[in-house]
């Protein structure tokens, strides 16, 4: 009989690290699988390939991604001679997760040369160099789908999405979305991942519920998104504005976002108050390149962004008190505000005649 | 889970240490084979300008000096006194109704009473600086299987609220407070409420199933300020019903502290037992009591609260009056995870600093940035290892920031 003085850790808290990937595991396969189904009933362009192409194309891709990155990490640390670890299911958790992400962030256009260069990219770049997970700043599957989409352009092409409808709709012409489509997911997208917003919602939940989610991040995402996509929607629209309001809400991987980017904790700020202008950043961002940018699927760069950002916000607060966490959310409800409102004149092109106005209402006054 | 109540108050031998963490510097006032009473001063010990008597807890003869492992882990003085057969105590007059402030303290100094409760918190039962509020926690909780019993509580409930009465009047504090637990039996909570009542005692009910540092934030409440790691500081006297009960004892029937009940749990022992227990009893002779351990495997043995409490590396140690808890359990080794910067550390720290961020800046040793994050307003609670998922020892980081630029 001995003694040990190695602290042991507390167990009476059930909450573990693990047990988190493992639901955002079950997560990203259950959306995965919806990927693959909901090709049976997206049309297709004529001519072009046919359904079952489409949905084997689509298991093709999430499998050789998961691979790839399984792969990869694998390799590496059979180099630094650590495979063992291996032999369990967990340490396959992570690479699996990261490898479907990125299937998930692409169309089904993409080659699969391009995949599989995104996934090395995202893998060894993103992650491996940084030391692995946990310790990366930017989100390893971000760096690669941004690497595939700037490098491969030409080569992942898909139609018009809704948000680009919407975009050439503010610009005078005018299109009917099917609701009913739009929320089974029957709509041309960026991602494979990205159009069941049923799926998704009910996975947000879940994973709120394991706490993989913070509702500070994701939450607070989703909230700005709205309530800026509303002024833009008001704005522009007037009473017609939900509809706006309702495509940003449910494509252009808005959901996705919040479920699987924003919500990434290992990129994201620590504190309270940085998980609040963390999450506030990228909604902005998002809105502002659907709106001005040309790539319309902003989050993706977004949420780079903000990862750009996070170490910075992390420096910036130091404590974390009530009063603080307060100050910053009122903060952040009026500088989401004023966005809403920038950005709908923006769109209008009426910014400077808003600017003229102010200044003559000011004139009165004074 | 507790199941059996037990005395263990004629030890053949008893070894008490001359000195503690705070008191580090002993005069002996007794010389080997001189013949002791119990709580008859042996020593006092010294920790600057201060001084406070260390008794004997049993009658008989004092054999010798030994240097052995105390319950900090640290290996000090001890005295060793050999029990005679005589059940012989020093009682102090016990005093009745009305007792002078300054009488008081000096019971409770003369009685051993100074410190009691180590752990997280709590603070010396002290009066050299101010104090304006009395602080009393009527509950314990012990990891790993949250053991609450409050018999004691319960059949001392009046006892209790009459030592709190005599904290008060001895630091002439504005408010008494005793904080009790949401899920304490009912007849526990109409002892206390009854004892308190008229007493102009306040009860705070806290929910003890969140663990989220209640007794920092209940402290925080009465003055309205950031807390400092020290309650005194804080004109705060924290302390707990336990101590209470001994107060009540010293001052109304004159007895000196020289037994206490400790809780004794842990699956490495074949019984978890709460034990009255005389001062100076060594744990392994506890543990014989008990019919000795479980199996031969590695074990871990704490004392005091599983949030703050201390680590000892073996059972040699003996009890004082500052154990109110030990735990003896196998050794469970489970894999430290990455930090994955989720920031429940961040969110549940009492004190308002960022866990998580002092690691970091220790990890990449940047002092100036452990000095920004606040890091000495760290109350060492533990309550940031105890809601990482990752089961990181967050509170070791923040402590070793803390050293490096303390
Ligand atoms: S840093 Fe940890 S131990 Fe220190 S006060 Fe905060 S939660 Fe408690
Ligand atoms: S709770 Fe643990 S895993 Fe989470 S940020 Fe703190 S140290 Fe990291």
């Amino acid at each position: 009989m001995e003694f040990t003085m190695k602290k042991p850790p507390i167990i009476s808290n059930q909450q573990r690290s693990y047990k988190r990937s493992l639901s955002l595991h079950i997560s990203l396969i259950i959306v995965s699988l919806t990927a693959i189904f909901t090709r049976a009933f997206i049309a297709v362009p004529e001519g072009e390939s046919w359904v079952p192409d489409q949905m084997f194309k689509t298991f093709l891709m999430l499998f050789t991604g998961a691979l790839v990155s399984v792969l990869i990490e694998l390799v590496y640390s059979i180099s630094e001679g650590t495979s063992q670890e291996f032999s369990e299911y967990r340490r396959l958790v992570d690479p699996i997760n990261t490898g479907l992400l990125i299937a998930l962030l692409l169309p089904t256009s993409t080659p699969m040369y391009v995949l599989i260069l995104a996934v090395a990219v995202g893998v060894y770049v993103g992650k491996i160099v940084f030391g692995g997970y946990g310790y990366y700043i930017f989100n390893p599957a971000l760096v690669g789908v941004l690497f595939a989409t700037i490098s491969f352009a030409t080569q992942i092409e898909y139609g018009d999405t809704p948000l680009v409808l919407l975009k050439q709709a503010i610009e005078g012409q005018s299109y009917n979305f099917e609701l009913i489509d739009l929320v089974l997911g029957n709509y041309v997208a960026v991602a494979i991942g990205s159009t069941s917003v049923i799926v998704l919602g009910g996975v947000f939940i879940y994973l709120s519920i394991t706490r993989v989610i913070d509702l500070r991040l994701s939450g607070t995402f989703v909230l700005a998104i709205l309530i800026i996509s509303a002024i833009v929607g008001f704005v522009n629209f007037g009473g017609a504005m939900w509809n706006y309001v309702f495509v940003n809400m449910i494509t252009g991987l808005t959901m996705f976002g919040a479920v699987f980017l924003v919500a990434e904790t290992v990129s994201s700020p620590t504190s309270r108050e940085a998980k609040l202008i963390y999450a506030v950043v990228i909604a902005i961002m998002t809105m502002m390149v659907r709106i001005l940018g040309t790539e319309v699927e902003g989050v993706v760069f977004a949420v780079l962004l903000g990862n750009m950002l996070a170490p910075f916000l992390n420096r910036t607060v130091t404590r974390s008190n009530k009063k603080l966490f307060i100050q910053t959310s009122v903060i952040l409800a009026v500088v989401v505000l004023l966005t809403g409102f920038v950005l709908g004149f923006i769109l209008q092109g009426r910014l400077i005649e808003a600017f003229d106005a102010m200044i003559q209402w000011g004139g009165m006054i004074a | 889970m507790i199941t059996e109540y037990r005395q263990y108050l004629d030890p053949k031998k008893v070894w008490i240490p001359l000195t503690d963490g705070t008191f580090k510097l002993a005069s002996v006032q007794v010389e080997q084979d001189d013949a002791v009473t119990a709580g008859q001063i042996v020593a006092y010990k010294y920790s600057g300008k201060l001084k406070t008597p260390v008794l004997a807890s049993i009658t008989g003869t004092v054999v010798g000096f030994e240097e052995r492992l105390d319950r900090f882990n640290k290996y000090v003085d001890h005295i060793v006194i050999e029990r005679s057969d005589s059940n012989q105590m020093i009682t102090h007059e016990g005093l009745d109704d009305d007792v002078p402030a300054a009488i008081i303290r000096q019971r409770i100094e003369d009685c051993g009473l100074r410190q009691f409760n180590v752990d997280g918190l709590y603070t010396d039962i002290a009066f050299e600086r101010p104090i304006k509020h009395i602080l009393v926690n009527a509950i314990y909780a012990n990891e790993p299987f949250i053991s609450t019993d409050y018999d004691f509580v319960k059949q001392h409930a009046e006892l209790i609220a009459d030592g709190i009465k005599l904290l008060q009047h001895a630091a002439h504090a504005e408010t008494a407070t005793l904080i009790v637990d949401k899920y304490m039996d009912e007849q526990t909570l109409e002892a206390l409420g009854k004892a308190t009542v008229d007493k102009g005692i306040e009860v705070v009910q806290v929910n003890t199933k969140h663990v989220n540092g209640w007794d920092y934030r209940i402290a925080k409440q009465l003055v309205g300020e950031t807390i400092s790691p020290n309650l005194i500081d804080n004109q705060i006297l924290y302390t707990s019903a336990y101590a209470a009960k001994h107060i009540h004892d010293a001052v109304r029937n004159g007895r000196p502290l020289i037994e206490r009940q400790v809780a004794i749990t842990g699956d490495a022992l074949r019984v978890n037992v709460l034990y009255d227990v005389r001062l100076g009893t060594r744990l392994e002779d506890l543990v014989d009591d008990l019919g000795g351990y479980d199996d031969g495997g590695t074990y871990m043995c704490h004392v005091g609260s599983f949030l703050s409490g201390e680590q000892v590396a073996a059972d040699s140690f003996s009890v004082t009056a500052t154990v109110d808890t030990i735990d003896v359990s196998a050794y469970r080794q489970e894999p430290e995870e990455v930090c994955i910067k989720c920031g429940e550390c961040n969110d549940i720290c009492p004190a308002g600093i960022l866990p998580q961020n002092i690691m970091d800046a220790e990890l990449r040793n940047v002092n100036a940035r452990i000095v920004d994050l606040h890091t000495d307003e760290c109350i060492e609670c533990g309550l940031c290892s105890y809601v990482c998922p990752s089961k990181i020892n967050v509170l070791e980081w923040v402590r070793r920031a803390k050293r490096r630029v303390g």
